[in-house]
Parts: C-alpha cells; sequence; structure tokens
C-alpha cells in the first residue's frame, strides 16, 4: 500500500514539475511577444503622431488657398448663393430633365479646371 | 495492550517488586504539566489552521489565475514600454485640428573613448560632410575629448540618421528625444506661442499651459477654429499690404460664451523659428495697449442709456468745439447743430459723446468701464497681457477724453469682451481661448440691462446702415458695428498721420453671434479711399469680408434686410435736419 501511495504521489511531483516548466516556457515566450507587441504599438503610434502632422500640414489652409488659387479658382460662397428650403417653394417646377441642360450649357469655362 | 501494559511496568527500574502495575492508561496528569499540555495543543492547531489558511489562499489565487483569465490584461499595462512617448502634449483647435505636435527625432552623440585615436580625424571629416551646421574642426575638437560622452548634434532629420549610420563608425549613439513641431507654421503663432529646445514652453498657450502639456497625453483643445483664423489671418494681412500699415491685429469672439475663435496679430512669425523676427513676437490683439478711439463710444453710449442719463430723444449741442483745459474738442463728420443720442453715435460725434459722459460724471463712468473689465488687465489663458492705462486721476477733461476713447488705453482683446457683454443682452463672459468643455455653459455676470443691449444693438445697425461704418455692410449678415479712429501718441503728441483704425463689427445684429474686431495700425489712405485712412474706410471693408466668407462656415443663413419683423426690430427714429421724424433701420 505504502509502495503505490508513494508512486502516486511521484507520478504527481513529476506531472507537477513537467506542467511547471511548460507553462514558464510559455510564460518566457509570452513576455518577449508582449515586448515586441509594445514596440510595435509605440511605433505605430509615432508613426500616427506623424501621419496626423503630416496631414496637419498638408491641410493647412494657407496652403489650400495657394493650390486653389493656381487649379481650381473657386471662390468663396456669397449670401445670394445660400436660399432656405421654404424659398424653395416660390420657384416654379420645371419638367425633368429641363434643369440640368441650362446649367451645364451656362457653366463658365473659367470656373473648371485651369492649365 | 498486554505487551504495553508489561513494557510500561518494565520500564520503571525502582518499582517494588512486589508492584505490578494495573494493566490501564496511564494516570491523567494533573496540576501545571496538564495546562502546559493544553497550550502546546491549542498553539499547534492554531498553527495548524493558519497554514491552512495560507495555502488556501495560494490554491485559490492559483486557480483564479490559471482558471479565469480575464482581469490579468491590466497587468500588461504596467509594461513600461506600452506607454506612447510624448515628451509634451499637443494643442488642437476645437476640431481637433493639430496646431502643435510633438515628434521623435533622434540626435547624435559620441563616446570619444570608443573611437581609435586615429580613425578620429578621418570620422569628423565624413560626419562633417553630413552635419552641415557642424565644421570638421568642431567635431573633431569634441571627438578628441578625454570624456565619455559629448553631443554631436541635436534633432537630426530621418536622412542625415540614416547617413550617420551608414558610416558605421563606432562609439556613436543617437539619443531620442521629442522635437515640437508646428504644421501650421505662423497661422496662430501668437496664440500657440513658442517652445525652445529642451521643450520648455516660452511663450503663448506653449507657456501658460507648460505644465498641463507635460504631465498629460490628452491634448490641450482651443476655442480657436482653424478656418476662421485663416479668414481672418488672410484679410488683416490683405488691408495691412493695401494701406501699407506697420502692423495689424483682429480677433472673431462668440459672444454667447466669451469663446475666442481666431485671434491674430500682424506681423506674425514662425513658431519653429521665434528668433528670425524678434520685433513679430510682439502680440497686439493682446499685450498692445491702444488709445481706441470712438470704438470707445459703444460704452459711453451704453453707459448713459443704462444708467438713465440720455434716452433716444436726448440731444446735445454739437454745434462748435469744446475748449477745455487748453484742449480742442472737434468732430470728424461734423453736423454742426444739435444732434441726438442715435446722430451723436451715427456720425461718431466727438463733442456730443464728451458732452454725455460729462453728463454722467466721473463716477459712473468709472464705476461702468470697471464693470466691463476695462480697467484692469483681463484674466486670459495667454501670457502676453497688456494692463490697460486709466486716467490718474480721473479729471473732468479725462471724462470727456474717455467718453470718446482717448486718455484711456485697452487691448483690442479687453474691446472685444466688453462690446459682447453690451450686445449680447448684457451678460460679460471672461474671454477664453481654451474650449469650454462640452455643453459646460460659461458663468458670465450681468454688466448692463438688457433693455441698454437692445438699444445698443440698434445704434450698431445704425452705424453700419446710415453712418460711418457703410463699408462694412455685408448683405444678408446684419452687421452692426462701430468705427474707430485715433491718432497715436508719438514723442508725447497726438501725431496726425500715425493712426490706429479699427472696425468692431457684430452680427447677425438682431441676436447676435459673433464679434469680429479689425485694428489696423498706422494704416495710410490710398487713391481709393481718397486718401483717408480711418477705420471706416481701411477696417470696416475687411470686416465686411471675414463676416461674408466665414458666415456659411458657422452656419449662419443670409436674411432679407427688408422683411418687415427685421425692420421693426432694428428701427430707430431720427429727426431730419427738416425737423421731420425719419425711420432708420
Amino acid at each position: 500500500m505504502i509502495r503505490l501511495g508513494t508512486i502516486l504521489w511521484g507520478l504527481l511531483v513529476i506531472a507537477a514539475g513537467a506542467a511547471m516548466f511548460q507553462v514558464k516556457y510559455q510564460v518566457v515566450r509570452l513576455e518577449s511577444e508582449l515586448t515586441d507587441l509594445n514596440h510595435e504599438i509605440a511605433r505605430s503610434r509615432e508613426a500616427t503622431r506623424v501621419l496626423y502632422a503630416e496631414w496637419s500640414l498638408l491641410s493647412d489652409p494657407q496652403r489650400l488657398a495657394r493650390l486653389n488659387d493656381n487649379f481650381l479658382h473657386l471662390a468663396p460662397v456669397t449670401a445670394a448663393q445660400l436660399g432656405s428650403i421654404d424659398r424653395l417653394a416660390q420657384i416654379p417646377l420645371r419638367a425633368a430633365g429641363t434643369l440640368s441642360r441650362p446649367l451645364l450649357a451656362a457653366a463658365p469655362a473659367k470656373g473648371s479646371i485651369a492649365p | 495492550m498486554k505487551a504495553n501494559a508489561a513494557r510500561i511496568a518494565q520500564d520503571d527500574p525502582c518499582r517494588p517488586r512486589h508492584y505490578r502495575p494495573v494493566p490501564c492508561a496511564p494516570a491523567p496528569a494533573e496540576g501545571p504539566a496538564q495546562e502546559a499540555l493544553e497550550i502546546s495543543h491549542t498553539r499547534l492547531l492554531v498553527t495548524a489552521a493558519l497554514f491552512v489558511l495560507a495555502f488556501a489562499v495560494i490554491a485559490g489565487r492559483l486557480i483564479e489565475v490559471a482558471g479565469f483569465k480575464a482581469g490579468d490584461n491590466h497587468l500588461a499595462r504596467f509594461h513600461p514600454a506600452a506607454r506612447a512617448y510624448a515628451a509634451r502634449a499637443d494643442i488642437v483647435d476645437r476640431n481637433g485640428v493639430l496646431l502643435a505636435t510633438t515628434l521623435e527625432v533622434s540626435s547624435l552623440s559620441a563616446n570619444p573613448k570608443l573611437i581609435a585615436a586615429a580613425d578620429k580625424a578621418d570620422a569628423a571629416h565624413r560626419l562633417a560632410a553630413i552635419l552641415p551646421e557642424l565644421s570638421e574642426s568642431e567635431i573633431f575638437g569634441r571627438l578628441a575629448s578625454d570624456k565619455s560622452f559629448v553631443w554631436l548634434a541635436r534633432q537630426l532629420t530621418p536622412r542625415q540618421k540614416f547617413a550617420v549610420i551608414q558610416l558605421g563608425i563606432p562609439g556613436l549613439a543617437f539619443e531620442s528625444e521629442g522635437k515640437r513641431v508646428y504644421p501650421k507654421g505662423d497661422l496662430a503663432a501668437h496664440v500657440v506661442g513658442y517652445s525652445g529646445i529642451d521643450n520648455d514652453g516660452l511663450a503663448g498657450i506653449e507657456r501658460s499651459f507648460d505644465d498641463v502639456l507635460k504631465s498629460r497625453d490628452e491634448p490641450v483643445r482651443l476655442s480657436l477654429d482653424v478656418r476662421l483664423q485663416y479668414i481672418l489671418r488672410s484679410e488683416l494681412a490683405r488691408q495691412m499690404a493695401e494701406f501699407s500699415s506697420i502692423g495689424a491685429a483682429g480677433l472673431i469672439l462668440d459672444v454667447r460664451t466669451g469663446e475666442v475663435m481666431a485671434l491674430s496679430s500682424l506681423p506674425d512669425f514662425d513658431p519653429s523659428n521665434p528668433g528670425a523676427k524678434p520685433d513679430a513676437i510682439f502680440d497686439r490683439a493682446t499685450l498692445g495697449i491702444y488709445e481706441m478711439g470712438s470704438v470707445m463710444k459703444i460704452f459711453n453710449t451704453a453707459m448713459a442709456l443704462d444708467d438713465k442719463v440720455v434716452t433716444f430723444d436726448s440731444k446735445f449741442d454739437a454745434t462748435k468745439p469744446i475748449e477745455i483745459a487748453g484742449f480742442t474738442i472737434h468732430d470728424d463728420h461734423a453736423q454742426k447743430r444739435w444732434l441726438t443720442v442715435p446722430e451723436i453715435f451715427m456720425y461718431s460725434s466727438n463733442i456730443g459723446s464728451a458732452k454725455m459722459a460729462a453728463e454722467a460724471g466721473a463716477d459712473r463712468q468709472r464705476d461702468f468701464l470697471g464693470r466691463l473689465g476695462l480697467l484692469q488687465a483681463p484674466a486670459f489663458e495667454l501670457p502676453e497681457l497688456g494692463t490697460p492705462q486709466v486716467p490718474h486721476p480721473w479729471l473732468p477733461i479725462s471724462v470727456m477724453t474717455v467718453g470718446f476713447g482717448h486718455g484711456i488705453s485697452v487691448s483690442p482683446l479687453q474691446v472685444a469682451a466688453a462690446a459682447a457683454a453690451v450686445v449680447n443682452g448684457g451678460t460679460l463672459y471672461a474671454p477664453t481661448i481654451v474650449m469650454h468643455p462640452g455643453g459646460a455653459a460659461p458663468q458670465g455676470k450681468t454688466v448692463l440691462s438688457a433693455q441698454t443691449s437692445e438699444q445698443m444693438r440698434r445704434l450698431l445697425r445704425l452705424v453700419v446702415e446710415h453712418g460711418t461704418g457703410k463699408n462694412a455692410e455685408a448683405p444678408g449678415y446684419l452687421v452692426g458695428g462701430k468705427t474707430g479712429t485715433a491718432e497715436k501718441i508719438v514723442h508725447g503728441r497726438y501725431a496726425p498721420h500715425a493712426l490706429i483704425s479699427s472696425f468692431l463689427g457684430v452680427f447677425p445684429i438682431n441676436d447676435p453671434r459673433f464679434l469680429v474686431l479689425v485694428m489696423l495700425d498706422e494704416p495710410h489712405g490710398n487713391a481709393k479711399t481718397g486718401g483717408y485712412a480711418t477705420g471706416g474706410m481701411v477696417a470696416a471693408p475687411a470686416v465686411k469680408r471675414i463676416v461674408e466668407r466665414m458666415a456659411p462656415i458657422v452656419g449662419i443663413q443670409p436674411v432679407d434686410e427688408d422683411s418687415p419683423e427685421i425692420r421693426r426690430s432694428l428701427m430707430v427714429g431720427l429727426p431730419s435736419p427738416q425737423g421731420r421724424k425719419l425711420a432708420a433701420n
């Protein structure tokens, strides 16, 4: 009886030891994975910061205005171009399809993309 | 049992021969012996219980950690590498547009002890080709030192860093550090400010929020709107060039919250190289104090109306200039007759304003200007703040001159904040450049009655429609405002050709949302303005264009000025020169 108990305990000890080694190496592996991921996160964050800074640089209104002057020639919206939905009711209805044609024809060549 | 009893019996060598102990359990010990036994028994039990408890806790924890993974993620956060690198938090505008950020850059250092003496000259030669700001002899000097650490170059560009790595020189090392970057350049230079190479804020928000920026990752959100800032700055620059003035300043204020939506002072500078233009660092909008001239009549008129010193029907004699204490007060747009209060405001009559101020008296004037915060430096987030210069002592002549904006110097920021209170129903909000946290209503204090405010709105509209501010009329947006033209004091005397010309506009005046203030420093009239450089000629057109450009952005719909409701809400009764009553609106 004593023999059997001893063998059982011995086996348990070996199993526990083996399991512990297994867990330990797993932890080491996860640790290094974590460190890698953290470096990756730090790198990505820095890259994001750079991209944000670049976006801010590219969307600088002074730059956009310069580009507009060179290529688009858009002008600020004037009060005459704005209206309310109620005003639409005062404009007489037209048959479908007739609206786009005169608008297209009236589009000034100057407003299109410059050379 | 028998054997046991025999053994015990034989254990005692001194037992009498005839005596044989009765084979039974040993007699219980008595007295102290038994007590000791019981104590040790209890101690043993307690110790065992403690051990059982300890092992149970360990077992429980083991099961928890191994069996239930939830909750152990927070351990990962203690890992040092997981924190973002940010030596200094960002500064963003109200929509989150980046104004200042910190990027990681490398600086080059060297350990001269690790470089062979024979290689040093060659290393210096090759490094000098990459680092143009250092000469070869300078680099050699540093490499030849007997220290174990020398700086070679701070904040390399990525290209330079790559080239240095390519050299493969031993003993060189890179240190990461944060470099402050201002992607919008000079756009909001005076607000954002700038910081030094060691990331210490030296001006603007960078300086006043230095501690905050250093202690957190979350950005500082300003009330500024980059789009409006651009509109303001470009229009200021345009006026400055057109009228060859030495400077300009302006701001856009939300009159309902006191938030500054745009603030600009020209000339300005590039925050990443502030040393290039030292004069441009002076902030005319917050640090500069000026005799603002007629713009101050807003406060004079509001005071007289609020304290019931005058009504719209009160008249003052403006037929001839006032002579007082050796000075002459005269009108620029002289009407040479008796004027009502609205007319005094509309024609910007100095004589009428001076008489109105004199009638109110020094105490009322000082009290009212004090309530509007015009007598001491404002509480504002920028460190560059000018303290007003006020009359001392407050003589009768001071009362008169302050009435039309002379003898008192204040910053444009203060004028804007006080004027916002005059038009918004009478609530003064401390001006702020930092955005109010979402939805939080700012605390204001009531400084004048809603009725006075309503009257002032009518008067301001009158100026734009019929008075000196016609050039500020932006059709559909109901601009109200007041012109201001003041001579600067040069060498102790008023100089007739060194002007401060300004226009303070508010729109839509029937329900004010925004205040736009434009000021030009020493503008010069041109052929287009007939040689005039007054506020109505040089500043008002800029306000008109700013209003027209910003209204669609801030979502203000143009209205029909001739609709009956609007005419009625802004009407002011005016006597015509023939004595007939005119309804101006």
